[in-house]
């Protein structure tokens, strides 16, 4: 059946509303959706089975020796593959399926080919995070108590790898990297973080 | 709630629905990946880089430097390889010389001084009015009464300051805090001339050096280091040899085949030996006329006096030092100087340093005439005279002489106005000459500083007016010691300074003041740069040297852009007659090294003080590059630190890191311990450089360090002859404190070991005349 001439308008009218709203709703989804909720993210396959818990935990390097610019501006950074090389170019590794992954490496330096990893955490595009204020806020030290990403009281100042942890967790223990076990890194993580912590909830901290 | 049917689909139903939206509106495996680049994002290099040829300041030998400019700032400083005196290479003071451009201590602006003085209390104030009229004002009233104290200047800053001084009715001094006046007047009596010489080391088989630390810190020793390399492994040419005649084992005595440490102030008596020797056993190159180098009977006579027999105990050679009977050694040692021609002996440093300083390094170059190495390859070559009539090409300084009269007229009033530019005077010279206490005391003196750091004698200033660092500014040099030939530097700005600093180049507000006083007459330029063009001009209208141009303008840009021109073809004198009976004549004025003080109790030591590798005697300071740069022989870095030989250490019960107070009849000063085999037992060795109380951090005194200025404690004797500070001439007694640092060298200790008969004695005792 043919609608008659005046539903005619409002059938046009309501199918280019639904077609927004549902635009919108896509994106809304997407958005919430494309960074894990309730701490539901899993670990994604990476082209290196690179252990945090070798490198971190057993030879005591530093976070920011390999994720360079995290002390210094907004993101943490990977290292460059010449940067594998400064140890790697001796370090043969201690089993043969570590030295197959280091082979990988060496590879990809001689070839000149880049190594394309998995992002595990990541923010939307319209947030923008400063790792280097977040990490000067919670190491500094005359600030007498600071509280972590659920609540907890801090009142000795973190090093910076133990900053690290209040967001990714353990990674230096880990052999493989995945978002922290039942946290969110969403809006109301980052909100209620602030308001712990007397910082601005201004829109425009966080949002681009 | 119930499970029902009906609420076991409807929330299998959500959990599907919110599965599906999970992993549907995610982002998609692979859509978002973070790359690991190649190479370290620190080592891509953006933009073009442009190298400008320029004149380093580090250090009074000027070497050709190349600076690399990217986007308005210098970030690397390399040799320039067409500058002939250091042919491509570069001491590590050039270098560091980009930390005075980007110093955080740097004075930003003109500073008048706001609390009592002395006590480094200033407010800024601008350039105009209130700095040039500030200083219009007290050269109008005071001009007369003035004295200028700068660093040692050649070419046209050195004409500029003479003519400035000279128009407003004052005096001009230049200030070395090792000033060279005993080694100038040592080669004019010698060999005739006004320009210091320069050595052959590269054609040379033999060096006898005595007291020159010609590696490391003295005259201009990165041309040494690389006429050494050549002499030690040059292609087509045999391995030289060469020995040191040296209280100190200093980096040069390292690399020596022997290190003889003759006791202080007896090194013109080894020498004189040496020439004994040769002229006894007729041992002088071929054509030499020994009769009239030795004079009639009495030159003989007063030679003879000079034996071995009779100098190798007084010298305080020991059968241990020398690996067998020193006297044997002086002879082997005579011979094979004698014989492995072309040879050359050096002397300086320490050895011209004592109240005989003259005679010991006349007896020195004397004996360059008896090896015939004057004015040939492989010797001593001349310099010839600079291209610029008029130009100064010789940076005269003052001596101890000099600076007593200067304090003495500041103390009573009679000088009203002190300008300083690029001198130190107050951390250079002995503090018993309390020329401290005079400038503080001094009610009616007004002190001008030009100087871009703060410093010890800046700190007393009434009015800073900072100058340019030398990467900013317009400058030249006349090279000395030249390369044999005629030879202009050039430096040029390569940078602007840095948005938050206002320094005015120093010769431009000479020039500014110049004309508004009304003496363009005596300074008709209109600024620095019109000067250097002018200078630039008259060498294009000589129509010879290294640079080809059709026009001045094209020359000017060749003379930038080449870093400087030079003349191959104009060569100093190759012939130099010796004057009649010189040997003779120096041996009949020879005289004992003269230490007064505490003299020569049992627990007192010789004390010779020298040069830091880096820092040299402080001016370089406030640089941190030089001042982490690691002693060559001790490794040491930041610290006074004092040689103190193993055995001495013991019998005074300190180690390495314990401090010790050492002390003249003057004053005393504290400084780390560092024992030593390679000191001998009888001297300690103490670097000047450190000990500053005022200026920059990295400069003055640091917490959990010692840093003390050896200068403190010097004895005022005086060079016969010169009037300069006999520096080496001091005895000190070495006391424990009590109290210790960790001293901040490399790790590791390097120990000697006895390893035989060195390689160097077993090739002297082979070409001794019974085996030659």
């Amino acid at each position: 059946m043919m609608p008659s001439g005046k539903m005619l308008p409002l059938m046009v009218a309501g199918g280019i509303v639904t077609v927004i709203l549902g635009f919108v709703v896509v994106v809304l989804l997407i958005s919430w959706f494309s960074n894990p909720p309730f701490g539901l993210g899993n670990a994604p396959a990476q082209p290196v089975a690179f252990p945090h818990s070798v490198h971190v935990a057993d030879n005591n390097i530093q976070c920011e020796f390999c994720h360079r610019n995290v002390t210094k501006g907004a993101a943490a950074t990977v290292p460059a593959v010449e940067q594998c090389l400064f140890c790697h170019q001796e370090i043969d590794g201690a089993t043969t399926s570590a030295q197959t992954e280091i082979e990988k490496v060496r590879t990809a330096f001689e070839t000149d080919q880049p190594i394309n990893w998995e992002r595990v955490h990541r923010l939307p595009d319209h947030v923008r995070f400063i790792h280097e204020a977040h990490i000067r806020y919670f190491t500094d030290e005359t600030i007498p108590v600071k509280y972590g990403i659920n609540g907890e009281e801090i009142t000795q100042s973190p090093d910076v790898a133990q900053t690290c942890t209040i967001c990714h967790g353990d990674v230096g223990t880990k052999t493989v990297v995945q978002p922290k076990a039942g946290q969110s890194l969403k809006m109301g993580t980052c909100l209620d973080c602030h308001r712990n912590n007397s910082v601005s909830t201004d829109c425009t901290i966080c949002h681009k | 709630m119930k499970l029902t049917r009906r609420n076991f689909l409807a929330w299998a139903g959500l959990g599907a629905v919110g599965a599906v939206a999970c992993e549907g509106f995610g982002i998609r495996r692979g859509e978002l990946n973070i790359q690991s680049p190649v190479r370290l994002p620190e080592d891509l290099v953006r933009g073009n880089d442009n190298w400008y040829a320029s004149l380093c300041r580090t250090c009074p030998s000027c070497e050709g430097i190349v600076v690399r400019v990217m986007e308005g700032r210098a970030k690397k400083i390399q040799g320039n390889p067409l500058y002939p005196i250091n042919q491509g290479k570069t001491h590590a003071r050039c270098e560091a010389g980009l930390q005075a451009l980007y110093h955080p201590d740097r004075i930003p602006s003109p500073m008048r001084r706001s609390g009592p003085r002395g006590s480094g209390q200033f407010l800024p104030v601008s350039w105009q009015p209130t700095g040039m009229d500030s200083l219009r004002t007290a050269l109008q009233a005071r001009g007369s009464s003035s004295v200028m104290i700068t660093e040692p200047l050649r070419g046209h800053l050195g004409l500029l300051a003479d003519r400035f001084a000279s128009a407003i009715g004052g005096e001009r001094l230049g200030f070395e805090t090792l000033d060279n006046n005993t080694y100038r007047a040592a080669i004019k009596n010698v060999f005739q001339q006004d320009s210091l010489p320069d050595f052959d080391l590269e054609n040379s088989r033999f060096i006898l050096s005595f007291g020159a630390d010609f590696l490391s810190t003295w005259v201009s020793p990165t041309r040494f280091s690389r006429g050494y390399g050549e002499f030690r492994q040059g292609a087509d040419r045999d391995r030289g040899m060469f020995y040191q005649i040296d209280s100190r084992f200093s980096m040069t005595a390292a690399n020596s085949d022997k290190w003889l440490p003759v006791r202080p102030g007896w090194e013109g008596h080894v020498a004189l030996s040496l020439a004994q020797v040769i002229v006894s056993e007729g041992l002088q190159a071929p054509g030499v006329d020994v009769d009239a180098l030795v004079g009639d009977e009495a030159g003989i006579q007063s030679l003879n006096r000079f034996r071995p027999e009779v100098v190798a105990p007084s010298a305080g050679l020991t059968s241990e030092m020398t690996g067998g009977d020193p006297v044997d050694f002086l002879r082997n040692l005579a011979r094979s100087f004698a014989r492995t021609r072309p040879s050359v002996a050096i002397g300086g440093g320490s050895a011209g340093a004592q109240s005989n300083g003259l005679f010991s390094l006349e007896a020195i170059y004397a004996l360059n005439y008896l090896v015939g190495s004057v004015g040939v390859k492989g010797g001593v070559k001349f310099n010839p005279d600079s291209p610029w009539d008029g130009v100064p090409a010789s940076s005269k300084v003052g001596n101890l002489e000099d600076w007593t009269r200067i304090t003495e007229q500041i103390r009573s009033g009679q000088t009203k106005m002190l300008m300083l530019h690029g001198a130190d005077p107050i951390h250079g010279l002995p503090e018993s000459l309390r020329l401290r206490d005079a400038i503080t005391q001094s009610e009616d003196l007004f002190v001008v500083s030009f100087s871009p750091f703060l410093d010890d004698t800046s700190a007393m200033a009434d009015l800073i007016l900072p100058d340019r660092v030398y990467l900013e500014d317009w400058g030249d040099d006349i090279s000395e010691p030249g390369p044999g030939y005629q030879i202009i530097g050039m430096q040029q700005p390569v940078v602007n300074p840095l948005p938050d600093l206002d320094p005015l180049s120093f010769p431009d507000v000479l020039l500014t003041m110049a004309q508004e006083l009304g003496r363009e007459s005596q300074l008709p330029w209109a600024n620095y740069k019109s000067m250097l063009r002018e200078g630039s001009d008259a060498l294009f209208a000589l129509n010879r040297g290294s640079i080809e141009a059709a026009s001045a303008d094209e020359f000017w840009n060749q003379l930038l852009r080449r870093g400087g021109w030079w003349d191959e073809g104009s060569k100093g004198p190759a012939i130099v007659q010796a004057p009649s009976g010189l040997l003779g004549n120096i041996a009949s004025k020879a005289s004992d090294p003269d230490f007064g003080g505490i003299g020569f109790g049992s627990d007192s030591y010789y004390l010779v003080p020298f040069a830091h590798n880096s820092l040299l005697d402080g001016f370089n300071g406030h640089l941190p590059w030089l001042q982490s740069a690691p002693d060559p022989l001790s490794t040491v870095t930041w610290q006074t630190w004092v040689e103190l030989n193993d055995n001495t250490a013991d019998r005074l019960g300190v180690k390495e890191g314990d401090i010790v107070r050492i002390e003249s009849s003057k004053d005393s000063i504290r400084a780390v311990v560092y024992p030593t085999p390679a000191a001998p037992p009888d001297v300690i060795g103490v670097p000047l450089g450190q000990g500053r109380r005022h200026g920059s951090d990295y400069a003055t005194d640091r917490p959990g360090t010692e840093s003390s200025n050896v200068m403190d404690i010097l004895e005022t004797t005086l060079v016969k002859d010169t009037g300069s500070l006999a520096w080496a001439g001091t005895r000190v007694r070495v006391s424990k404190t009590g109290e210790s640092v960790s001293i901040s060298k490399l790790e590791g200790n390097a120990r000697a070991v006895e390893i035989g008969l060195t390689p160097a004695e077993e090739i002297i005792k082979t070409i001794s005349p019974e085996n030659s």
